[in-house]
């Protein structure tokens, strides 16, 4: 009798597991992030790594990104389903045409300063009168060309690429640099913080949200559930990633070295830290992943100040991760 | 009884030298190490040093060199006119003609080569298969934004590029020298750059260098960049990839840090690094090579520096620890070496204090202080042997008394004497004299011996002191030199005691064939002078003054048996005295009779009492001839007169005789036989009184001494009756 039991039970199990296999199978998508394999991804790197897409039924493909590839150019061509990209040039991109949506908006805080040496004579934002400042190109000159407006302060512009050296071998007196990226890079170049000067754009009111989440728009309206799958997936990768820093900085030394990106696990350890002030401010885990409103009416102003937007798409247009 | 451990010298000594020894090597093993180290630091930072700055200069040398390069190009483009073959061909020669240059490229501004031309870098690189010709100006590559087009243009100055991987991620490590080729503006001062060149410079040759840098077993160089990045190291994980900063970071070391930054900034420098670089403790020397302000560091471990000198300072700790063995060993047998004849002296020492003056401690035959105090110490056990001796024989010749006054009180030799009332008592043989010249010396010394040794006991009994034996005369004083109470007391009744022992002394003698004696003693008490008399050499402790002369001449009056007093010591005991009657004697030099009393018992507590002798005078029978020879100052005289004994007792005789004798003179009595003739038999007595009868005297005469045969006669005449 028992026995028999056990059968009957075992075959209903066998039937409701291989019909929730039948009936939903893998999506495969890819994914471009903006740059090269570093801790600012570490979310989807965890993610795939343990299986959190898959769960979700997703079968993700982790493209490697660079300095080369424009992560909304690959998107607008097809060759990734989702991307990651700055909020303030996917508005300017949603307002040339492209029409894309944020689907979940990442970093919700600027992380983008300027550092000068204190040597060259810059203690505060009025000392860069006269001064030589190398800007990264496109985007990242919003929030600097604003600052500078800002102070009236007239500066010689030089173009910034990937590398700090530049700033290092003193061609300029100060460089745009991210604070969990470049910045940790100069400090381990042998600078100390109190020979250098700080300027974060967020605590000059230009605070521009900055990685979020992206897919064309038909791609969202083909298939919300999976987009919002994505984006649950993604998420708790990163909450996963915030929890386990160790494992976390293992996975991605992994991709950075699958991709000789060079780095060093001080430098993601720096990184991935950081990341989670920056998507998590003071651990409200209800902003997670979510764009305010207000958030994105600021940037669109300063997007329309600067000139690099005549007007702001719609809020609802733009952002569906509430949907 | 073993000693306890503590306090044993053994441990002590032992303890002590070895604390002491231990102390010592210690400071000096210490001074030693900290000193040698030193010295060796000092050394290894010369060496390491010079060994950077030398290394540091060559790499120098080949840098400078590549420079040269690309600035003969930008020279020559200078100067000259060139188009694309030229340009081509002056790329080429300077790769061609340099081998230490992996390639060489100018790159152009837009519109700076040709009018409408964009991009132009022609870029000449060596392969295996000789020179390779590649344009960087293309759509893959953005020669514009690399650093080494890039940061020259902004700096307007020659720059050494940090160091990359030729290929994405591997391949060699390359570093490449940039020079600006600036021309003036046509309508300003400022310069503007026209065009960049570039010599690539491969790191093998540099890698190379730095790993066959000689240090030690497990040191190494490493070079690292203007910004810190390692650029050669034996961790392949770290190069290009690590900085000494980051490396810094992830261990957690901020003094690595502040290293990073004095390698950059300083010309060279040593000083210790932790061990973040090489999992121990090391030291760094480094140095700048300027050209492209990189570093070169070399590591030594701390341990290998120090490893010769640890190596010998275990040696020496090894040695001194069995020093101190070996001195542990020898301090302890030294110790106890000295130990053991201490402690044997300590046994003996107990047996002298048990009175066991036989030591025998000839096994510590050492010829050191311990030696020597085991002699000594036998020495002295000898010397209180002697002195038992001594003082032992001694107390034969004098009383316990004076030798123990004599031996134990400081004073106690000194001479000079006292006024003391003292008893004395003077007692001697009568008859003695004669009975030297008629018996063999061997008889006379028992015979005497006999009669002192008796007398001597009874004498010591009353702690009379002798003071002198002359012969058969003893003088014994009481009450010196310890003062005595009851004095005069003591004496008489040792004087008594003597008398009484007359009889057990004269049956001794009989029993030998030796005549019976008797023995005379008188007692006085006065005052005399005691005290030592005589010099250092030669003195006796004696009395001297007006009552010992009395006391013999008193003496000189007492007959055998008797016991005579003088007025002074009756004075003072007549309550206890039994007195048998009173003599009333002339004495030469004094005036008037004196009065001396013939006793014959002492009361309490003494109660010593003379047997009566029944003196009652027999008449014989027969009158027994006699010669009588009269005694002139013990002198017999030559003649004698014929006599004829009447009366006789035990102890005296009336012999009837024409010539007068007077009284207390002594004469000897030759007995005669019927015929007048003598036959053997002798007699010597005294005159105890004389009685004129008739025309005769009456002469009664004390025995003082009788020979047997006369004894034998008159018992016959007495006894059988």
């Amino acid at each position: 009798m028992r026995k028999s039991l056990i059968f009957l039970f075992l075959i209903l199990w066998f039937l409701s597991v291989s019909t929730v296999f039948a009936e939903t199978p893998l999506k495969k998508v890819s994914l471009i992030p903006q740059w090269i394999p570093q801790a600012s991804f570490a979310g989807y790197i965890v993610a795939l790594e343990k299986g959190f897409y898959l769960e979700a039924g997703i079968d993700l493909t982790l493209h490697e990104g660079g300095p080369d590839k424009s992560s909304f150019a690959q998107l607008s061509a097809g060759k990734a389903t989702f991307c990651s990209g700055w909020l303030a040039y996917a508005i300017a991109q949603r307002v040339s045409g492209l029409r894309m949506v944020n689907l979940a908006q990442i970093i919700q805080r600027s992380a983008l300063m300027l550092v000068a040496r204190k040597s060259s004579g810059i203690k505060s934002p009025e000392d860069f009168n006269g001064k030589t400042v190398g800007l990264w190109e496109g985007q990242w000159r919003v929030q600097p060309r604003i600052f500078f407006h800002k102070f009236g302060v007239k500066v010689m512009i030089v173009p910034a690429y990937t590398s700090m050296n530049l700033f290092l071998k003193g061609g300029v007196d100060a460089i745009t640099a991210m604070w969990y990226n470049e910045y940790h890079k100069i400090l381990n170049s042998g600078l100390n913080p109190d020979e250098l000067s700080l300027f974060f754009f967020s605590n000059f009111g230009l605070n521009m949200p900055e990685d979020g989440l992206y897919c064309m728009e038909e791609t969202f309206k083909a298939d919300p559930q999976l987009c919002a799958r994505f984006v649950q997936a993604s998420l708790k990768g990163w909450l996963y990633a915030f929890n386990h820093e160790d494992e976390t900085v293992e996975l991605v030394m992994k991709h950075a070295d699958a991709a000789h990106t060079g780095t060093n696990r001080a430098h993601q350890r720096w990184m991935l830290a950081h990341m989670k002030d920056l998507i998590m401010p003071g651990g409200d885990k209800n902003r997670l992943g979510k764009l305010r409103p207000e958030d994105y009416t600021n940037a669109g102003q300063l997007l329309k100040e600067s000139g690099m937007i005549d007007r702001l798409p719609r809020f609802d247009d733009f952002y569906v991760g509430s949907q | 009884m073993r000693l306890r451990f503590s306090n044993s010298i053994t441990l002590k000594m032992t303890l002590l030298v070895l604390g002491c020894t231990s102390l010592v090597f210690s400071i000096i093993l210490g001074y030693n190490y900290s000193y040698s180290r030193k010295i060796i630091l000092d050394e290894a930072e010369i060496k390491a040093r010079n060994l950077t700055l030398s290394v540091a200069n060559k790499i120098e040398q080949e840098f400078r060199a590549v420079t040269k390069i690309p600035q003969h190009i930008v020279s020559f483009l200078k100067t000259n006119d060139y188009n694309r073959t030229t340009l081509d061909r002056i790329i080429q020669g300077m790769v061609e003609d340099n081998p230490e240059v992996f390639g060489s490229a100018v790159g152009f501004e837009p519109n700076a080569f040709e009018e409408g031309v964009q991009s132009y870098s022609p870029y000449y690189y060596r392969t295996t298969n000789g020179l390779k010709y590649l344009q960087l100006g293309s759509a893959s590559y953005n020669y514009f934004q690399r650093d080494w087009y890039h940061i020259p243009k902004v700096l307007k100055a020659p720059v050494w590029i940090e160091p990359y991987f030729h290929r994405r991620g591997g391949g060699i490590i390359m570093t490449a020298y940039s020079v600006p080729l600036l021309e003036s503006a046509k309508d300003s001062a400022a310069t503007k750059v026209k065009a960049i060149v570039s010599a690539d410079v491969s790191l093998e040759w540099l890698t190379w260098l730095v790993a066959s840098m000689r240090l030690g077993r497990t040191g190494y160089g490493f070079i690292m960049s203007d910004i810190g990045t390692i650029v050669t190291h034996p961790r392949e994980e770290w190069i290009m990839r690590q900085s000494i900063f980051s490396l810094a970071d992830e261990f957690g070391d901020s003094r690595l840090r502040q290293i990073g930054r004095a390698m950059i900034r300083e010309k060279s420098g040593f000083t210790e690094l932790g061990s973040t670089l090489t999992g121990e403790d090391a030291f760094i020397a480094y140095a700048r090579i300027p050209s492209p302000g990189w570093s070169l560091g070399a590591v030594f471990p701390r341990s290998e520096i120090f490893e010769e000198v640890c190596g010998l300072y275990e040696r020496t700790v090894l040695l001194a620890g069995l020093g101190l063995v070996l001195l542990l060993i020898a301090s302890a047998l030294v110790a106890r070496s000295m130990a053991r004849p201490l402690l044997r002296m300590s046994e003996a020492t107990r047996k002298v204090v048990r009175g066991d003056l036989d030591i025998d401690l000839s096994d510590i035959r050492r010829k050191d202080e311990v030696g020597q105090l085991a002699r000594d110490f036998t020495g002295m056990t000898a010397g209180l042997k002697e002195r038992d001796r001594i003082r032992d024989t001694f107390g034969r010749y004098l009383t316990q008394e004076v030798v123990d006054r004599l031996l134990e009180s400081k004073d106690g030799l000194r001479l000079g004497g006292e006024a003391r009332e003292i008893s004395m008592i003077m007692s001697d043989l009568r008859g003695f004299t004669a009975l030297t010249s008629s018996r063999k010396p061997e008889e006379v010394i028992n015979f005497l011996n006999h009669y002192l040794g008796k007398m001597v006991d009874i004498l010591m009994e009353h702690r009379g002191i002798i003071d002198e034996i002359i012969g058969d005369g003893i003088l014994a004083f009481f009450g010196a030199p310890e003062p005595m109470e009851n004095h005069a007391a003591s004496a008489v009744a040792c004087a008594l005691k003597m008398q009484a022992a007359m009889e057990e002394v004269n049956e001794g003698n009989e029993a030998e064939g030796l005549p019976r004696l008797e023995m005379g003693v008188a007692v006085n008490t006065g005052e005399v002078i005691v005290g030592n008399i005589g010099s250092e050499k030669r003195s006796k402790y004696g009395a001297v003054g007006l009552q010992v002369n009395f006391t013999g001449r008193a003496e000189s009056f007492a007959v055998g048996g008797q016991v005579l007093v003088t007025k002074a010591t009756y004075e003072e005991l007549s309550d206890i005295l039994r007195v048998r009657k009173v003599l009333k004697v002339e004495m030469k030099g004094m005036s008037g009779k004196v009065e001396l009393y013939d006793i014959t018992g002492i009361g309490e507590p003494y109660n010593v009492y003379l047997a009566e002798n029944e003196e009652t005078l027999v008449a014989v029978r027969e009158m027994i001839n006699v010669e009588v020879y009269r005694i002139d100052e013990k002198v017999v005289t030559e003649s004698g007169t014929t006599a004829r004994i009447t009366h006789i007792s035990s102890s005296s005789a009336i012999i009837v005789l024409h010539e007068k004798l007077s009284q207390w003179e002594n004469v000897r009595l030759q007995l005669l036989n019927n015929q007048l003739a003598p036959v053997s038999g002798k007699v010597y007595a005294k005159v105890v009184s004389v009685v004129r009868v008739d025309d005769n005297h009456e002469a009664e005469v004390h025995f003082t001494s009788v020979s047997p045969e006369a004894e034998k006669v008159f018992r016959q005449r007495l006894g059988k009756k």
